[in-house]
């Protein structure tokens, strides 16, 4: 089986719409040859360099990724060449016959979107009734700093950040992935996002809620991290992955948070 | 140059020269906030395009100024510290109205650029957008990176009562805000990181012939970023990443939003860079690779506004110099974020 076999396993199986002139910019192979042969898979949701030499020391040599590897969204390298880490990196995975493929667009384009999925569950908040969709969930009445708590405990994260009144009574909360998002809507107490400009971007969220408190209207927001928000999505494309592939290991090679504080 | 003791022929050849450069001072006593920010402009130089980001967002600008203070960012608590002491015009770096426009409608054509990252007059921090331009068949999907129309306003309803209730309090205690981004960060003087350093002790520590490089009294990253930390007066906002424990000499100030072309040319050169926000795939993850691979340096990111803060003290010296008869002041906007662990 080749890179380019487990690719075309997604395509014909993921669910979402996949045109034979994908124009996805993201979704591409990033490194290797896709007619490598596969020695097994690890699914990350970012392509580190420490993520690349735990799959090589694990024996897997494709690395399916939803973020980028180059530092920039679109894995843009052409300003790249004469950059020693790039060198260091893309020789460290020729020399090990390392691929990388990108699953990021299709991945959020599934539904349930797989990283929401991911993410709700690590979060430990799931509602039965409700499809594991983004949107305002409403849970048990509990005071931010307690939903804060919880969460740090459920996702193990230490460098969460938080806008609000810790005491604030919470119980409509919106959680979602990635960057930006969810979106606040009026009904909501809590967002919890994973990381999002704080300033001079098309909608400013920490501003709302720090004036927000200010003015005693109840709101508040929790950024849990890009990673922390989207690493259990790379676990659920796991389990996602063995159901078809079963000729080589897939693993969960986790990127983990990256923060000290 | 002492300048408690300055003579009398000094202060006219002084006085002398900023008139023949068409610049007389003046007493701002009895000026309208548009009379100051003419004076503003006047000295910052530049096109003031309406389509810019710097300008007017709150109140009239006929209005009769009491008292100026400039801030990183027009928050409800700034506003009433302000509205407390006496103080009506704001001069303020970053949006007021929780979104790069202000509340204003959206420019023309949905899918540009997010007004937050058009260019400044000097280029300095005119971040390419990735997502910006994302594919429509892509926009639905989640992270479309926030890109969006740049609407602004957070989209907000009129009605919205966080929205209503600050526009009610400038309107009632009598403000007018003005913004200041684009045409202070084009100053040559470099003022934010001027005002960064100054904060944190290390002006003298600037490295001849640098304008971002400090090289500080050793310590290791963790003692760092616990004197950052005290200095700036952070809570949650600030997260690092490296090696606690490696040494560090030269460090580079990068007050605002860092991108990775910023990032990628300068992080091989020192030691620990302080930048006031990244994106986490990007920066963060090439911090991480570069220790990955050996390098032991630390990136440190304090929060945009935090970062921004000093630099915005500096602005009101620098009004100082030219506005007299009315007091400006600075007040600090802080780190918004708590942390629990």
């Amino acid at each position: 089986m080749t890179a380019r076999d487990v690719v075309e396993v997604f395509r014909k199986n993921f669910g979402v719409a996949w045109p034979d002139n994908d124009r996805s910019r993201r979704d591409t192979f990033k490194v290797g040859d896709p007619d490598t042969v596969v020695t097994g898979i690890a699914s990350t949701w970012l392509c580190m360099f420490d993520v690349i030499k735990r799959a090589h020391a694990a024996g897997l040599n494709m690395i399916i990724t939803h973020e980028d590897t180059f530092w920039n969204d679109p894995d843009d390298v052409s300003n790249l060449a004469d950059n020693a880490l790039y060198k260091i990196k893309t020789e460290y995975c020729k020399k090990n016959g390392i691929v990388v493929w990108r699953n990021h667009d299709h991945q959020h384009a599934r539904r349930p979107d797989q990283v929401v999925v991911g993410e709700l569950k690590k979060v430990g908040i799931i509602d039965e009734d409700t499809p594991m969709n983004p949107g305002v969930r409403v849970i048990p009445e509990t005071t931010l700093a307690e939903l804060v708590a919880a969460i740090e405990k459920n996702t193990g994260a230490k460098a969460m950040r938080v806008v609000g009144d810790p005491k604030l009574k919470v119980t409509r909360v919106a959680v979602g992935p990635g960057y930006a998002y969810p979106r606040r809507t009026a009904d909501v107490d809590v967002v919890i996002g994973g990381e999002a400009q704080e300033s001079d971007g098309a909608y400013d969220d920490t501003s709302y809620v720090r004036d927000a408190v200010t003015l005693g209207i109840p709101k508040a927001q929790i950024l849990l991290g890009h990673g922390v928000s989207e690493e259990p999505g790379a676990e659920e494309l796991v389990k996602w992955l063995r159901g078809y592939i079963t000729e080589v290991p897939i693993q969960f090679v986790p990127a983990g948070e990256p923060f000290w504080t | 140059m002492d300048f408690t003791n300055i003579s009398r022929r000094a202060l006219g050849r002084m006085a002398g020269s900023l008139a023949v450069a068409g610049i007389p001072l003046y007493s701002a006593a009895g000026s309208t906030a548009q009379d100051i920010v003419k004076q503003m402009q006047e000295r910052l130089g530049g096109d003031w395009p309406a389509t810019g980001l710097d300008g007017f967002k709150a109140g009239k600008p006929e209005t009769a100024v009491r008292g100026i203070v400039t801030t990183a960012m027009a928050t409800m608590e700034v506003l009433q510290q302000a509205s407390k002491a006496g103080h009506n015009l704001i001069v303020t770096h970053e949006p007021t109205f929780f979104g790069s426009r202000d509340g204003a409608a959206p420019p023309a054509g949905r899918g540009a650029a997010p007004a937050g990252q058009v260019a400044a007059p000097s280029g300095q921090a005119a971040p390419p957008v990735a997502g910006a331009a994302a594919p429509a068949a892509q926009a639905a999907a989640p992270a479309a990176r926030g890109g969006g129309g740049g609407f602004g306003g957070g989209g907000l309803a009129a009605d919205d009562p966080v929205l209503k209730a600050k526009r009610e309090f400038i309107e009632k205690n009598n403000i007018v805000v003005f913004r200041l981004r684009d045409h202070w960060q084009a100053r040559k003087e470099n003022d934010r990181v001027v005002g960064l350093a100054d904060s944190l002790g290390w002006s003298k520590h600037l490295v001849p012939g640098e304008t971002m490089m400090f090289d500080i009294p050793s310590a290791t990253a963790e003692e760092t970023v616990a004197l950052v930390r005290k200095k700036l007066n952070l809570h949650g906002g600030l997260r690092a990443v490296g090696d606690p424990k490696a040494k560090v000499r030269r460090v580079m100030l990068y007050p605002g939003m860092m991108t990775p072309d910023i990032m990628l040319k300068y992080f091989g050169q020192v030691d620990l860079l302080l930048a006031g926000e990244v994106r986490e795939w990007e920066c963060t993850t090439y911090a991480g690779d570069m220790n990955s691979a050996g390098e032991k340096r630390t990136l440190v990111t304090i929060g945009r506004v935090a970062s921004e803060d000093p630099g915005m003290r500096v602005c009101a010296t620098w009004l100082k110099t030219f506005v007299k008869g009315v007091p400006v002041e600075w007040i600090s906007a802080g780190d918004p974020f708590w942390r629990q662990s």
